[in-house]
């Protein structure tokens, strides 16, 4: 499903001053597998999180996601793929804090300009599925922690994605909202979803549903 | 030499097409050069990079280059005004021996940046950029023309000489003129018409019959045949006087400036002909092409072809 080749990512940041952030990686993710990439901050983790999105191109290398080679598609292509293929997880949810739950919700499938039945279709999947319904008309900015998140995973599964990428999900959340973001990534794993998530949480790291845990550090695979 | 406002602008323009062409070119030369796309090296990614830096910047040309034709067209116009015989561009653009080579490339120039454009666009439809190093191989090609045409724009306006007296529209393009127009101005009318015509005709069957590539030869046969057709017989319907036979007096304001409008439903007609041929050789499907070429050369054609047409009908014999 996912193939990391021999992936380095280098940044110029400028003439004489380069980071490598990850050095000749390779990695394979099957098909509804739930991996978690541990290690801590800068050791590489988003770096790799964003090579999957097709946020971000390899220096040297390639990433195959579900058949594409796309580490080599053009802008264009690449958010299309984004669109159809992966739903990101943000550690700071990156939602917008005027705007409703639905409103939010709704974002990624503004560009496919779907008709109203549709999209309302969707949108009361997610929704139920996360147990939002009764906030569906409430300003972002006014939930807690716990449903802001939930909204961010019902946004990022809105287009019902086959890939789910997670970068310090549970980073800003206590304990009990961590267990019930893992009974999601439950949920998702059975619904055959293939999930990637990057953190250093331990929380993580003893869980049946985790099928790998791969340590990064320094920008390689322990 | 002359530095009026427009001449000025038209320079400057070229010289930021000078200095960012060059950039394209450069890079377009290592990406003809080095591309892999299979590989997965960090000089294959750069150089993917950089055939989106060079592709916008010969976008951006084009995108400029477009009306500033009509402008250069424009300020022929205008600085007629400046030189001692001259009544319309034909005086200048015959004002130094560069004049008339200059605007036959500018118009080449179009046709090759539209064509460019034609294969950039194809190319960024396919996520395996499959044209991406045919087109940057063409647009090596394409910038040598782009330099002679700036180099040759430089020198004409530098060597135009308001002391000088020019000949004006009426002298140069005159049947005793002893030039290729003299020659061309000679030429039978029931003859060019037949073939003018008898191509417009066979442009409509080979549309009918989807004949692909001798619709874009054609078109080719199209533009020369109306040219000679417009300077020839066309020409002297809209100004309404059997000798006068400038391409360019009937831009000006005294004839409703339907010469722009002659021109561009000509150079559209005739690049999307060309284009349906280019798509036919990619194996692209191009039937907006072929749409949008014969909708365009049929507008010429009743365009042009009204004037005579009002004449007769108005006075009830021909010029």
């Amino acid at each position: 499903m996912i193939t990391l080749k021999d992936i380095t990512k280098i940044y110029e940041l400028n003439k004489n001053n380069t980071i490598i952030a990850i050095k000749n990686i390779n990695l394979y993710i099957k098909e509804g597998e739930l991996i978690v990439l541990k290690g801590v901050s800068g050791s590489g983790k988003s770096t790799i999180l964003s090579l999957i999105a097709s946020l971000t191109k390899p220096t040297t290398g390639e990433v195959i996601v579900d058949k594409q080679r796309v580490s080599k598609l053009p802008d264009n292509f690449a958010s299309n793929y984004r669109q159809t293929t992966i739903g990101f997880i943000f550690q700071k949810y990156n939602l917008i804090p005027t705007l409703s739950v639905e409103d939010n919700i709704l974002l990624p499938l503004v560009p496919t300009n779907p008709d109203e039945d549709e999209a309302r279709a969707k949108l009361d999947r997610v929704l139920t599925q996360f147990n939002i319904t009764h906030k569906q008309h409430s300003i972002v900015r006014n939930l807690s922690g716990g449903e802001q998140q939930r909204v961010a995973i019902s946004r990022a599964l809105i287009n019902n994605p086959k890939v789910i990428i997670a970068d310090e999900p549970t980073a800003n959340l206590d304990e009990k909202l961590s267990k019930d973001f893992i009974d999601i990534l439950q949920s998702l794993k059975q619904s055959g979803k293939t999930i990637v998530v990057a953190t250093h949480d331990p929380i993580f790291f003893d869980l049946d549903i985790v099928d790998k845990i791969i340590e990064i550090r320094a920008g390689k695979i322990v | 030499m002359i530095l009026s406002p427009e001449v000025l602008t038209i320079e400057i323009l070229d010289t930021i097409f000078l200095i960012f062409g060059s950039v394209a070119f450069v890079l377009a030369v290592k990406i003809s050069l080095k591309w892999d796309i299979n590989s997965t090296s960090h000089t294959q990614y750069n150089l993917e990079n950089q055939s989106f830096l060079s592709a916008t910047i010969i976008k951006y040309i084009f995108a400029i280059k477009l009306p500033l034709f009509l402008f250069f067209v424009f300020t022929l116009d205008k600085i007629s005004n400046l030189l001692t015989g001259a009544m319309c561009a034909a005086g200048v653009v015959n004002a130094t021996e560069y004049g008339t080579y200059l605007l036959i490339l500018k118009l080449l120039n179009l046709y090759l940046f539209g064509l460019w454009l034609t294969i950039h666009y194809l190319d960024m439809k396919n996520p395996n950029l499959p044209y991406t190093k045919i087109k940057f191989e063409f647009f090596t090609i394409a910038y040598w023309f782009l330099i002679v045409e700036i180099v040759l724009e430089f020198i004409s306006f530098y060597n135009i000489n308001v002391d000088k007296m020019v000949s004006c529209c009426g002298t140069l393009y005159s049947s005793s003129a002893s030039s290729v127009i003299g020659n061309v101005l000679r030429i039978d009318t029931p003859l060019l018409l037949s073939v003018f015509y008898g191509i417009f005709l066979l442009l409509v069957l080979f549309y009918r019959f989807r004949v692909k590539y001798l619709f874009a030869i054609f078109n080719i046969a199209f533009i020369i045949i109306s040219l000679i057709a417009l300077i020839s017989f066309f020409g002297t319907y809209i100004y309404e006087l059997p000798t006068h036979h400038c391409p360019f007096c009937f831009m000006q304001k005294d004839y409703y400036f339907i010469g722009y409008f002659i021109y561009t439903f000509l150079f559209i007609g005739t690049f999307y002909g060309i284009r349906s041929g280019v798509m036919q050789i990619l194996k692209e499907p191009n039937y907006q092409s072929y749409n949008i070429s014969l909708i365009f050369d049929t507008l010429f054609v009743l365009l042009v072809s009204s004037y005579p047409l009002v004449y007769f009908i108005r006075n009830g014999v021909w010029l």
